[in-house]
């Protein structure tokens, strides 16, 4: 008797759940639409230039959003678990493309009478992408090999304990190394902060970024160039069989081993450009850069459906928007743009966990 | 020897080659030796030890190495070969970071814009005060005569001899805890009594003999174990992944700064209702923020409790609620308990704090080992096997979350009072970490692992003062090891098994891509 009323008892709790579910649902639409219009229509608060302003700041930290977001997928479609240290990974791969900068602004060219980083500010550029990358893919490399390899069979939860610890170790690491102090990216002249295109809209200048138009451009291409890898090459398709089983895929021939290590070097490689990225644009890097980016590109990434490559980058874009354009259109403080990054994801996890386009490189994962 | 273990012999020492050079850049060769300069009995003047100290720490740290590669080896001269060879390899990597350091003093050059460490004192007591080649010569030979010793001792430890020493230190120990548990039950009951009555003399008297200092350090120890103990109900028992533990605590020090302190609205309900009211509220809390995500995955829990912790802390941070909760600069001026008309003063809070942490483990106990124990102990360990057994899963996991928050809510609120202070930046995720640090280096899961725990994490650091900068990277670092060489913790939960010697563990056999790692393990699920 006992057991039917407990199975009655969540039946009913079930149904309960079915009915306010979509009232929660309607009711936050009905107040995000109301808030909408309230800004946009009987306000007046923000012109069309602010607008266009916020969607282009929005798309630029999107891209760098997507670019991490995609090494949490992979390495999610894989492994299913959370590489919960891949922010550091990225404040890495941004010290290193620092570190470029630094060495190349003191070597003097004397053709140009000028420093090496404005002589040649193309190849600086590179020089500084190739070292954030290289630094980061290794970091990646090793991440995996000491910090998850060992734990590839223990409890879901045990690396992802091991993982928080290397993330702080990481972040402490880099403190005690290089200092808690701010440390301010010097670009080449040609990429400096603030300068760019200016169009008129609403007889007010809107500027785009010459770092911004950069770094959103060249996270386009590592994503095409990343989606051509795992969909079209040899590499790919490895991946791909060991995400969806390891065992079978290791019976077939591929080392199981080894394109999990790849995958993680392709992770870092892409969050050491994000990084890189970040410190163009933004110009500002110390040990605590990673993180919360990581966790937004994590959010990002579970947007999109956690494990499907397009979904990491649509949902990197579309949070990077979000985050901007939010906190305006809702008429809510500026200071709260982190919440809805954290709500988003809050509400995603509960109400969809499979993410807006689902999850498509994996398929059990209890 | 073949190919590859002394390839293996000469990775080690590059591997222990590079950790030394980390140690160097992030000062921590100059923090092992002041530390072992204190051992001693030295007291060292300035930030740099004495020469001999960081001769020692390099000889420690290639002594480890030199241990560690003659360990797989089964032969003397084998042994003597693999540790030579590491401390070759550990030598020249030491030499080269000496010849770049020395370059540095000569050139007078300072990269302290961009490596803090390394100021010129600093380079030159790397180099044993001598800048010219015998620095690195002197370097190259600490820590390659380190190694050979290692291996060395490798050889004694290995020798006929030092086994029959071996054997006679493991039957004395053996004997020694057989007349520990000798005796009828009753003896044995009587002699757990003497212990625990002389543990809780020393408890009661100890925080008058403490002064201020020290009754605020252990203070703090104490509520972390309250922390701890509820965060071990929620993690631990249940098994369910929370990071955002700290909101729970952050409710309990808000509530009692809000009632007590005569800055944002003047209430002054007194320290009794409003400990109260934190903890029922923490409670509620939690119950509210289980509510919709008791169906989540474990990763996916541990990231949505994460975000609901931050987002609490950025609303309190904010100026968005300055109005009521203080905004960023917190509250201050809480108002304590009284006795007898006076204030508490710090022992008065630190037999608070003992008294709550007794309670605290009384109730956790109680709980372990009660229906709702074991049935939390069932869904840790196969939630679907659990419901199929008839355990109401989504009650238990909840009613997991509000004991664990109430918990915190009680350190929380003793917390505020006893500091008169509280602010957001005290509930950050790093908190919630730390208490998660504290339950699983101790043990995951058990009481003397929580107290073992929370002593090492928050008592520790307060003992050896210098290592304040380091103790995070020593968590992280922890963490990692911990939960790749003992994922159970240093004390280790004892559960109930019943093994049945016949079957094989595991029916499918391993295949070839995963076989050198797979290993079967217990610990945290």
């Amino acid at each position: 008797m006992k057991i039917v009323s407990r199975s009655d008892l969540r039946q009913k709790s079930e149904q309960v759940l079915k009915f306010v579910r979509p009232v929660l649902g309607i009711a936050v639409s009905l107040f995000i639409v109301y808030r909408l219009v309230q800004v946009l229509f009987i306000e007046h608060t923000y012109g069309p230039d602010t607008w266009t302003r916020l969607l282009i700041t929005g798309l630029i930290l999107g891209g760098v959003y997507a670019l991490v977001a995609i090494g949490y997928t992979l390495v999610y479609g894989i492994l299913f678990m959370i590489n919960f240290a891949h922010g550091e990974v990225m404040m890495i791969g941004a010290f290193g493309g620092y570190f470029v900068f630094e060495i190349l602004k003191v070597i003097q060219v004397s053709s140009a009478s000028t420093n090496f980083l404005n002589a040649y500010p193309v190849l600086s550029i590179i020089f500084a992408f190739i070292a954030g990358m290289f630094i980061s893919a290794l970091l990646g490399y090793f991440l995996e090999k000491i910090a998850y390899r060992p734990l590839r069979s223990a409890p879901r939860l045990v690396p992802l304990i091991s993982a928080i610890g290397a993330s702080i170790f990481l972040q402490n690491a880099v403190m005690l190394l290089f200092s808690s102090q701010l440390r301010n990216y010097t670009n080449p002249d040609i990429l400096t902060r603030g300068n760019g295109w200016t169009i008129v809209i609403n007889n007010s200048n809107v500027v785009i970024t010459y770092t911004g138009v950069f770094s959103f451009a060249l996270s386009i291409v590592l994503m095409i160039v990343l989606y051509t890898i795992v969909r079209k090459t040899k590499l790919g398709r490895a991946m791909r069989a060991v995400a969806l089983d390891k065992k079978t895929a290791a019976l077939m021939g591929v080392d199981v081993n080894r394109t999990i290590s790849q995958a993680f070097i392709m992770s870092g490689a892409l969050a050491g450009a994000a990084g890189v990225m970040w410190g163009i644009h933004n110009g500002m890097i110390y040990y605590y850069t990673g993180f919360i980016p990581g966790i937004k590109a994590f959010t990002a990434a579970v947007l999109g459906g956690i494990g499907n490559l397009p979904g990491a980058m649509l949902g990197g874009l579309f949070l990077g928007v979000v985050e901007s354009i939010g906190p305006a259109a809702l008429g809510i403080d500026y200071q709260l743009k982190d919440v809805i990054a954290f709500l988003i994801l809050i509400v995603v996890l509960i109400f969809k966990p499979s993410g807006l386009l689902g999850e498509s490189l994996a398929e059990e994962k209890v | 020897m073949k190919k590859s273990a002394l390839r293996q012999s000469l990775n080690l020492g590059v591997v222990f080659g590079i950790v030394h050079v980390f140690c160097v850049l992030v000062g921590f060769n100059t923090l092992v030796g002041i530390l072992l300069a204190k051992l001693v009995g030295v007291t060292t003047t300035g930030s740099t030890p004495a020469t001999g100290a960081l001769v020692a720490y390099g000889a420690l740290l290639a002594l480890w190495a030199g241990l560690l590669s003659a360990r797989h080896q089964d032969s003397t001269d084998k042994r003597l070969l693999a540790s030579t060879l590491t401390g070759l390899a550990m030598g020249l990597v030491a030499a080269a970071l000496a010849l770049v350091l020395l370059l540095l003093v000569k050139n007078k050059s300072s990269v302290r814009d961009y490596l803090t460490v390394l100021s010129l004192p600093f380079m030159k007591a790397c180099l044993y005060k001598l800048t010219n080649a015998f620095g690195i010569l002197a370097n190259f030979a600490t820590f390659f005569v380190g190694a050979v010793v290692g291996g060395l001792l490798s050889v004694l430890w290995n020798l006929p001899i030092a086994n029959h020493i071996r054997q006679a230190i493991s039957n004395g120990w053996k004997a020694a805890t057989a007349w520990i548990k000798s005796g009828s039950p009753r003896a044995n009951n009587i002699k757990k009594y003497i212990f625990f009555v002389l543990l809780f003399a020393l408890v009661a008297l100890l925080p008058l003999k403490w002064g201020s200092y020290w009754n605020y350090v252990m203070g703090t120890v104490g509520l972390y174990v309250i922390l701890g103990l509820g965060l071990n109900i929620i993690v631990g028992l249940s098994g369910q992944l929370v990071l955002g533990y700290i909101a729970f605590f952050a409710i309990g020090a808000y509530t009692m700064a809000l009632l007590n302190a005569p800055e944002p609205h003047h209430l002054m309900w007194g320290f009794w209702p409003a400990l109260l009211l934190g903890i029922i509220l923490a409670a509620i809390s939690g119950l509210l923020i289980g509510l919709p995500i008791m169906r989540l995955r474990g990763d996916y829990l541990a990231i949505v409790t994460l975000g609901f912790g931050e987002i609490i802390r950025i609303m309190l941070k904010s100026d968005v609620l300055t109005t009521f909760t203080g905004g960023p600069r917190g509250i201050q001026d809480i108002h304590g308990p009284t006795l007898f008309g006076r204030a508490f003063n710090d022992i008065d809070y630190m037999y608070l704090i003992i008294l709550a942490m007794l309670l605290a483990i009384y109730i956790y106990q109680r709980l372990q080992h009660s229906r709702s124990g074991r049935a939390w102990m069932a869904v840790r360990e196969d939630e679907t096997v659990a419901r199929a057994s008839g355990v109401d899963t989504g009650k238990y996991k909840l009613l997991a979350l509000m004991i664990g928050a109430a918990f915190a809510g009680l350190a929380g609120g003793i917390y505020a009072a006893r500091n008169q202070f509280t602010g957001p930046d005290e509930h950050a995720l790093m908190a919630s970490v730390n208490v998660l640090c504290l339950i699983i280096v101790g043990g995951m899961g058990n009481v003397p692992g929580t107290l073992l725990g929370a002593f090492t994490l928050k008592g520790l650091p307060e003992i050896l003062r210098e290592v304040e900068n380091f103790r995070m990277l020593a968590f992280g670092a922890l963490l990692v090891a911990m939960m790749i060489l003992r994922p159970a913790g240093l004390i280790p939960s004892q559960r109930p098994t019943l093994t049945l010697p016949e079957e094989p563990q595991e029916s499918t056999p391993p295949i070839s891509a995963e076989t050198s790692e797979e290993k079967k393990r217990g610990g945290v699920k």
